[in-house]
């Protein structure tokens, strides 16, 4: 009941998506598209976990009194202001909006573009061209960031004789040649990986998603 | 309104910036915030773009026009509920029943569409230029750029066949994939970087424009 029940409920409906996929019968896509549906119904409620996580670790935090406490009630402020006035007022109304516009979206570009200077530090310790391999790589990188932008065509152009715009044609020929072919034998490997590991989850040879217990 | 959007958005991007001298008060401020926030609106999306649209207004309808395909939708809210027995430690197995679902869906929709998107599309893209070069349709350089995928994707592809030895003809391919590898990465971390100081210069634009440009602007004097 414990075990089992889950197990057969992962094979019928993992068989029946995987089948339906083949079918183009009426019924069997009406019963695909009321299954993809009934997921997206079950996936909000899984964010309870999630959520219910971070309010715990936060509520501990503040009840032990530890290191940086104060600033967990402001992960309760922000949460808060946003549920308040997204629930019931939806997500177009204007102080949801503002909200988003003037807090979430500048915090996410900054702490992104703060990678810029992590990435470049990290860089520094990791590209010396010790090995053939290292070589190859800072060379690539190079190659590619030089050709990203337009001034590396322009002293290119106004240096060197020939080959106009060899910087960014380079580049183009790098990401459409030797990396495309190591990305697809990487995206083909990680799908026989994927196909492989569904198959187990659905005949319940993998069940690590059941936890531990009986 | 649209200024103080402005200053408070100023403000929070240099707290966050602050972290390049070292962690905080200010940064610790906007980091928790910011978590806040994205969680918050997190909630927000999953209701009103998940559960309203494919739960509330078809069991409403139901309700109110009398269309009892609707009440289907109870049976996926009912094995939502289930995630909360995760909260009570004694009933907390139950929550295996929606995970299995969801799994079971994930993987019966990821055999298929991997396959086709994954597989048969990547083998086609590496393999279709050789139709070409049979029937004459390629120049010498792209007639080079195929033959350079093709040796790209199986050197790749052995590299990580971990089933037998990598030596001799095995060993040497894998090297090659070594090579295909590493301008791979060099290529994805060229574009990373380049991506992130975009970022970086859309936010000076936004502190040198935006803010203080419309802050001198906006002065009476």
């Amino acid at each position: 009941m414990r075990r089992q029940v889950p197990l057969a409920l992962c094979f019928i409906f993992g068989l029946v998506m995987m089948l339906a996929e083949f079918s183009p019968h009426p019924v069997s896509q009406g019963i695909r598209k009321e299954i993809i549906d009934w997921s997206l119904i079950i996936w909000p409620f899984a964010l309870v976990l999630a959520v219910a996580s971070l309010v715990h670790t936060h509520w501990i935090r503040i009840r032990r009194r530890a290191e940086y406490w104060q600033y967990s009630y402001l992960v309760f402020i922000g949460m808060i202001v946003m549920v308040v006035i997204g629930i019931p007022f939806g997500k177009r109304h204007p102080a949801f909006v503002w909200m988003f516009e003037n807090v979430q979206v500048p915090m996410d570009a900054t702490m992104f573009s703060l990678l810029a200077f992590i990435i470049a530090s990290a860089a520094y310790r990791a590209f010396r061209a010790r090995t053939f391999e290292a070589s190859l790589l800072l060379a690539a990188a190079l190659i590619v960031m030089i050709g990203n932008v337009p001034v590396g065509d322009f002293i290119w152009n106004k240096l060197i004789p020939f080959g106009d715009d060899l910087p960014s044609t380079a580049r183009q020929w790098i990401l459409d040649n030797p990396n495309l072919s190591s990305r697809r034998g990487i995206i083909l490997g990680i799908s026989l990986g994927v196909i492989s590991q569904s198959i187990r989850i659905i005949l319940g040879i993998e069940r690590s998603y059941l936890g531990g217990g009986d | 309104m649209e200024l103080f959007g402005v200053w408070v958005a100023a403000f929070l991007t240099l707290c966050i910036y602050s972290f390049l001298y070292r962690d905080n008060p200010f940064y610790r401020f906007a980091e928790h915030l910011f978590l806040g926030v994205s969680v918050g609106y997190g909630i927000v999306l999953s209701i009103h773009d998940g559960l309203i649209p494919f739960a509330w207004n078809p069991f409403w309808k139901a309700v109110t026009e009398r269309e009892p395909a609707g009440l289907l939708k109870l049976i996926p809210i009912a094995i939502g509920l289930m995630f909360f027995a995760r909260l009570v430690p004694k009933h907390a197995w139950i929550i295996r029943y929606p995970f299995a679902i969801l799994i079971g869906v994930g993987s019966g929709l990821a055999i298929p569409n991997v396959m086709d998107a994954s597989i048969f599309r990547q083998l086609h893209g590496t393999l279709v230029p050789f139709a070409q070069i049979y029937a004459g349709k390629l120049g010498p350089f792209e007639i080079f750029g195929a033959i350079l995928m093709f040796i790209g994707v199986i050197a790749t592809l052995t590299y990580f066949f971990f089933s037998v030895e990598h030596r001799g003809v095995v060993g040497g391919i894998s090297k090659v994939g070594i090579v295909f590898l590493m301008v791979g990465f060099g290529s994805a971390f060229g574009n990373t970087v380049m991506g992130r100081v975009s970022l970086l210069i859309q936010r000076v634009d936004f502190l040198v424009n935006d803010w203080i440009g419309n802050t001198i602007q906006s002065l009476p004097f």
